[in-house]
Order: C-alpha cells, then sequence, then structure tokens
C-alpha cells in the first residue's frame, strides 16, 4: 500500500487510471482526485519521468514524494468543489441568467429544454451539490 | 346463488345445474342490487392499473427492461496467467511424425549447398538458448511438428558463409569484419526466422549474442525510464528493460560469460569485485536496475575491448566476435511513446539504449572483435515512418548503383514531414550498411519445404512437379509464410491429381 495524498493506493493498481479498470470501478488512481483527468494526469506523470503503464508499486519513494507534494498544492478535490460551488452561488446572487438557470434546473449553455434534460434536472437546484 | 326466477319479470330463467355453476371462474358480483341475472352472465371485471395508451408528460415511450446483472461464476484467471498462456511457445508435437534422417544445423551442414532446400532441425542443447534470447514468436508454427526446424535457403547459406568469413575460417577468412544489415522483406518471408537462424549459428560459433526480440517493447512506454542529469539534449535510461535485456543475455551465453574474466577499468562499478567474470558482472545489474544501465555500457566495453586495461592482463582473452538483432527496427525510427518533463514526446533517439544499438549502425567499427549486425524490419507491425521508408529506399538505390543525383534517387516530396534525424541516421551509415530483402522461395525450396510438412505427417498430397509450382504461385512466389499456411490446411483425403 502506498500513500499518495493521503489515500491509499492498492500496490498492484495502475497509477494513471486504464479505460477497462476503470470501469470496474474499484481502482483507486490518480484519476480518482476529483479534478484530475486524463490530461493532468498524464502531465503529472511525464513531469516525474513515471511511464504511462506504471504500477502503483514501481514508483519510487522519490517519485511518490514529489507526486504528494504537487497534489497537495493544487485545488483539487473539496477546494475544488468548494470553488465551483462558490462560483455558481455568485451567479444566483447577482441574478445572472447563469444563476437563475442553475436555480430553476435548467440547462445553462443552451441546450434545448423539451427532451433530454435529465442531467440539469438532478444537478441544478438551489442547494446545489457536486 | 341467485334464485332462478327474475323478481322484475318474473320469467324463469334457464335452469342450471349446480354442479356447473359452482366453480365459476368468474368473480362472483354480490353487489348488484336490482338484478338478480346470474353470475355466469356478468361481464369480467377490469384490471386496475394504467394502460399503455395513456401517456404522462414527459415520459419515455421506449421500452424499458430491467438489466440483467451478470453474476460472476467463476474466479477470474491470476494475474500474469492470461499473458503467459497468450506469450506461451510451443516447439514440439508430439502427434506430429517424426522426419527420419532429419539433419541439425551444424557448422557443417549451414555452408552445405548440396543441402539447399531441405529443413534442418535446430540443436537441441540451443534451443533453450534460443528460448532465453526470445528467438521464436508466438505466432510462428513451431507447434505443428515434431520439432523445430528451418529450411535452409540461399540467403541461409549466404549467412553460413559470413559466419564462417568471420570466425575466420574458410577460404576467404576475414577475421574481425563486421557486417551490417538490414533485413527487409514482405510480410511472411521469414525475416524474424532469418533472424533466428542467425542466432544460431552464433551459438554454433561460441560468437556472443545480444538481441533485442521487440524493438517497439522500448518505445511503447511500457517500461520505466529516467532522465540522465547533465545531458544535453536529455537522454533517458530503461532501467527495467536494460536489466531484461542482461537477464536475456546472460541465460543465452552463460559459458561464454562465465569463461571471460573483466579486463577493463570500472570505476563507476564500485560494487564489482577484482577478478571477476563477465557473467558476475552481468549479474549485477539485473539484480539492480538502478545500476544496470552503467553495468551493460561496462559489459560491452568488456565485450568488445581487444586488449587488456593496464594490470589486468593476467587474465585476458580474445573476445568473440558479436552477433546484435533488432527486431522491428521502424518503431525506433519515430518518436517514442515517453515524454518528457515538459510534455513534449520523446524521439525514439532519444532513449539511450535504443541509440546504443542505432550508432552501432554507423560507418566505422562498431564491433571491435568483428561481427554481424542483422536488425529486421516487421511488415505485421509497422509504424510506417516516412522517413525510414525514404531511407531503406536511397539505401537500395544506392546498392543499385544509382547515384544520389541521378533523378532515379529517391528524394523527398515537396511537403513531406520526414524525421531529418532517421535520415541522418542513414546518412552517417550509408557506407557500410547494406540492405538484405528476403524475397520467396524458389521452386526447388518450395518442393523441399512441402515435402517436409508431408513426411511429418501434416499434408496428405503427392507433392510432384505441378502440385509445387501450383503452389508457389498461389504463395506469392514462395513467400514462405504463405506456403507454410497451405501446408497445414489438413485434407482428409489422398487427392487423386498426379
Amino acid at each position: 500500500m502506498v500513500f499518495i495524498l493521503g489515500v491509499n493506493f492498492p500496490e498492484r493498481n495502475l497509477l494513471k487510471a486504464s479505460r477497462t479498470l476503470t470501469q470496474s470501478g474499484q481502482q483507486k488512481s490518480l484519476e480518482t482526485f476529483f479534478g484530475i483527468g486524463n490530461n493532468t494526469s498524464a502531465r503529472l506523470m511525464s513531469r516525474f519521468n513515471i511511464h504511462p503503464t506504471c504500477r502503483v508499486g514501481e514508483l519510487a519513494n522519490k517519485q511518490v514524494l514529489d507526486l504528494t507534494a504537487v497534489l497537495s498544492e493544487m485545488k483539487i478535490e473539496n477546494d475544488l468543489r468548494r470553488e465551483v460551488l462558490n462560483d455558481i452561488k455568485r451567479m444566483k446572487e447577482t441574478g445572472t441568467y447563469r444563476g437563475r438557470r442553475h436555480a430553476l434546473g435548467l440547462p445553462v449553455r443552451g441546450q434545448r429544454t423539451r427532451t433530454q434534460i435529465k442531467t440539469p434536472v438532478k444537478l441544478n437546484r438551489m442547494e446545489r451539490r457536486l | 346463488m341467485a334464485s332462478s326466477w327474475c323478481w322484475n319479470c318474473l320469467s324463469r330463467l334457464r335452469p342450471l345445474s349446480r354442479a356447473l355453476t359452482a366453480p365459476s371462474a368468474t368473480p362472483r358480483i354480490s353487489s348488484a342490487p336490482f338484478h338478480s341475472t346470474a353470475v355466469q352472465y356478468a361481464q369480467p371485471a377490469k384490471k386496475k392499473g394504467g394502460s399503455l395508451t395513456v401517456m404522462k408528460h414527459r415520459q419515455s415511450t421506449s421500452l424499458r427492461r430491467k438489466k440483467k446483472k451478470v453474476t460472476e461464476r467463476s474466479r477470474p484467471p491470476a494475474v500474469g496467467e492470461r499473458k503467459a498462456l497468450r506469450k506461451r511457445i510451443v516447439l514440439s508435437n508430439p502427434n506430429a511424425l517424426e522426419v527420419e534422417g532429419m539433419l541439425d544445423l551444424s557448422p557443417e551442414t549451414m555452408v552445405d549447398s548440396r543441402l539447399r532446400g531441405t529443413v534442418l532441425g535446430l540443436p537441441v542443447p540451443m534451443i533453450d538458448r534460443l528460448r532465453a534470447v526470445q528467438a521464436f514468436k508466438p505466432k510462428q508454427g513451431w507447434s505443428i511438428f515434431r520439432r523445430p526446424g528451418t529450411v535452409l535457403r540461399r540467403d541461409t547459406i549466404e549467412m553460413g558463409r559470413l559466419f564462417e568469413q568471420i570466425s575466420g575460417e574458410g577460404d576467404n577468412a576475414q577475421k574481425g569484419k563486421v557486417v551490417k544489415k538490414i533485413v527487409t522483406g514482405m510480410k511472411g518471408s521469414g525475416k524474424t526466422v532469418h533472424l533466428l537462424q542467425a542466432m544460431t549459428m552464433a551459438f554454433l560459433k561460441n560468437w556472443a549474442v545480444v538481441a533485442i526480440p521487440d524493438a517497439r517493447d522500448l518505445v511503447s512506454g511500457g517500461t520505466a525510464y529516467a532522465a540522465i542529469e547533465g545531458s544535453n539534449p536529455t537522454q533517458y535510461v530503461q532501467p527495467n528493460a536494460t536489466s531484461a535485456l542482461l537477464s536475456r543475455t546472460v541465460d543465452a551465453n552463460r559459458e561464454l560469460l562465465a569463461s571471460l574474466k573483466v579486463s577493463q577499468k570500472h570505476p563507476n562499478l564500485k560494487m564489482l569485485k577484482p577478478n571477476s567474470t563477465l557473467e558476475d558482472l552481468a549479474k549485477l545489474g539485473f539484480t539492480d536496475p538502478a545500476v544496470s544501465w552503467a553495468v551493460f555500457q561496462a559489459l560491452w566495453t568488456e565485450l568488445t575491448a581487444t586488449a587488456p586495461a593496464e594490470g589486468l592482463e593476467k587474465n585476458f582473452q580474445p573476445r568473440p566476435p558479436m552477433l546484435v538483432t533488432v527486431d522491428g527496427l521502424a518503431h525506433w525510427m519515430t518518436e517514442s511513446a515517453y515524454r518528457s518533463a515538459d510534455y513534449k514526446l520523446i524521439h525514439a533517439h532519444d532513449l539511450s539504449f535504443v541509440n546504443h544499438f542505432l550508432s552501432l549502425l554507423k560507418d566505422g567499427d562498431s564491433l571491435k572483435n568483428g561481427g554481424l549486425l542483422l536488425y529486421s524490419t516487421s511488415s505485421s507491425n509497422n509504424p510506417n515512418p516516412e522517413g525510414f521508408k525514404i531511407a531503406l529506399d536511397r539505401l537500395a538505390a544506392r546498392r543499385a548503383g544509382i547515384s544520389p543525383s541521378s533523378p532515379e534517387y529517391p528524394h523527398l516530396s515537396a511537403y513531406s514531414d520526414a524525421d531529418p534525424r532517421v535520415l541522418d541516421l542513414f546518412q552517417s551509415a550509408e557506407k557500410s550498411l547494406e540492405l538484405q530483402t528476403l524475397s520467396g522461395l524458389t521452386r526447388e525450396e518450395t518442393r523441399g519445404f512441402m515435402e517436409y510438412f508431408a513426411r511429418s505427417g501434416l499434408l496428405r498430397e503427392i507433392i510432384n512437379d505441378q502440385w509445387v509450382s501450383e503452389k508457389w504461385s498461389l504463395s506469392g512466389g514462395g513467400v514462405i509464410g504463405e506456403l507454410e499456411k497451405l501446408g497445414r490446411r489438413v485434407r482428409g483425403t489422398v487427392s487423386a491429381s498426379k
């Protein structure tokens, strides 16, 4: 088990998520952090010369420390969630169109509302969660 | 039970027997107060619940079914099991007939032109060593014969003679000569097996063999890499791939490496004990990947040493010639899947492992004790980089005697994005590099090859000139991979063709 930013990663996991493994939903990888996707994780890994198919157990100690150091400075997980929620809240309070759409549970970016608005109905509400 | 008299009109209803009415299927209606019609004439009650025709607002009309959950019954295969199955190499089939009188590849038979077209078995002691350098590939048809064997074709005999020359035997011995070849040819023309034959010959002649079974493994981003500090432009080492190469090399050349002693000074390797053998030296690398690159470099200087360093003359023995093979060269002629710290793709030539083997191609004596460089392309797994294609065309043109100033010489097209580094590499190797294009077998060789199938019990045909000629044409002019497909297609009955 390797701790990266306080999260325990099993050693045989791929560090970056591979498509097949994430589908099973059980793998922990860099991309399980909120705010780290394909691009960010690829850039992070190349920064420390980690190859794309690296397993967590293959990381050198220094690489683990470097990764943790960089991750702890990035705006990810709850910080990022808070920022996004604050942005939405600000829009609501200033009464912008986007803010209103957020509050009404309707799509924000000009999509049609006749069909296919499941996601905004689910997500956009007064007390928005991420 | 309702009465059979109607109270309204006092008419007598049709009498019914009690036995018929009692087990009524219709529900009994007891709340019809003003009519006493028999229960069995009543309409069946309407089912409750919404019908499909009544639509709710914003409800999808598509049929929704619950997905069945797939429950996993058996345990998944253990880690690495599927890969092991995929990479499994079977070299023997006990059901195949043993071919009587089959000769082995040996220093005598490999140059015997009388045996041309016959299939020679690989010597049994060599098979483990060939496995160690991964000379066999999973999709080759070794598993249909009793024992592995290869056909002695024209190119093989020529190569055998080359081995004799470089080893300093035979008529025109040229000891210490270095021959550099790129082996190309169409798909199924036997390039990889040509390398395998070369390795077998090298083992027979007691050469040192360094083989890279798949060039792609080094550039596909599947193995660890690390920047060499202070190098400009930044070079990268691949510690795990290097230690794997060392362990393969030791497995294959164990006797040879154990008989040679360290004869140079290696200040980088402090843990190297004095008076140790080259096997010990190489073992340092595959126990600790961190030093594997330094160990590999040390091993290379040892194997290419022509004279001992001062103070180490005591144990020095002359080093044997070397065979270096690489399969799938085209993968090294483009950018790798690795990325640098600033997220740019790393060119394959910036990987020091790759660069080491490519720099051997350049003009000059890269192998000081002589030897053979055989770098083959692959047609089934080919990234097809344009620069490499042009470079090979130019090489072929130069061998054909076309001067670079003539219009027939292959030139870059106007908007070509050919890699200048690749072109530079081949520019600096133009004097000594040769291009060997493997084509199909001749008809005589085809006959020998097909007879081998028949004698192994795989082919139930009468093999005559007409039949061989037909198969030769069907296989695109004797392309050996296609011939094998034709040969292994088992027929149920003996054909009547004569």
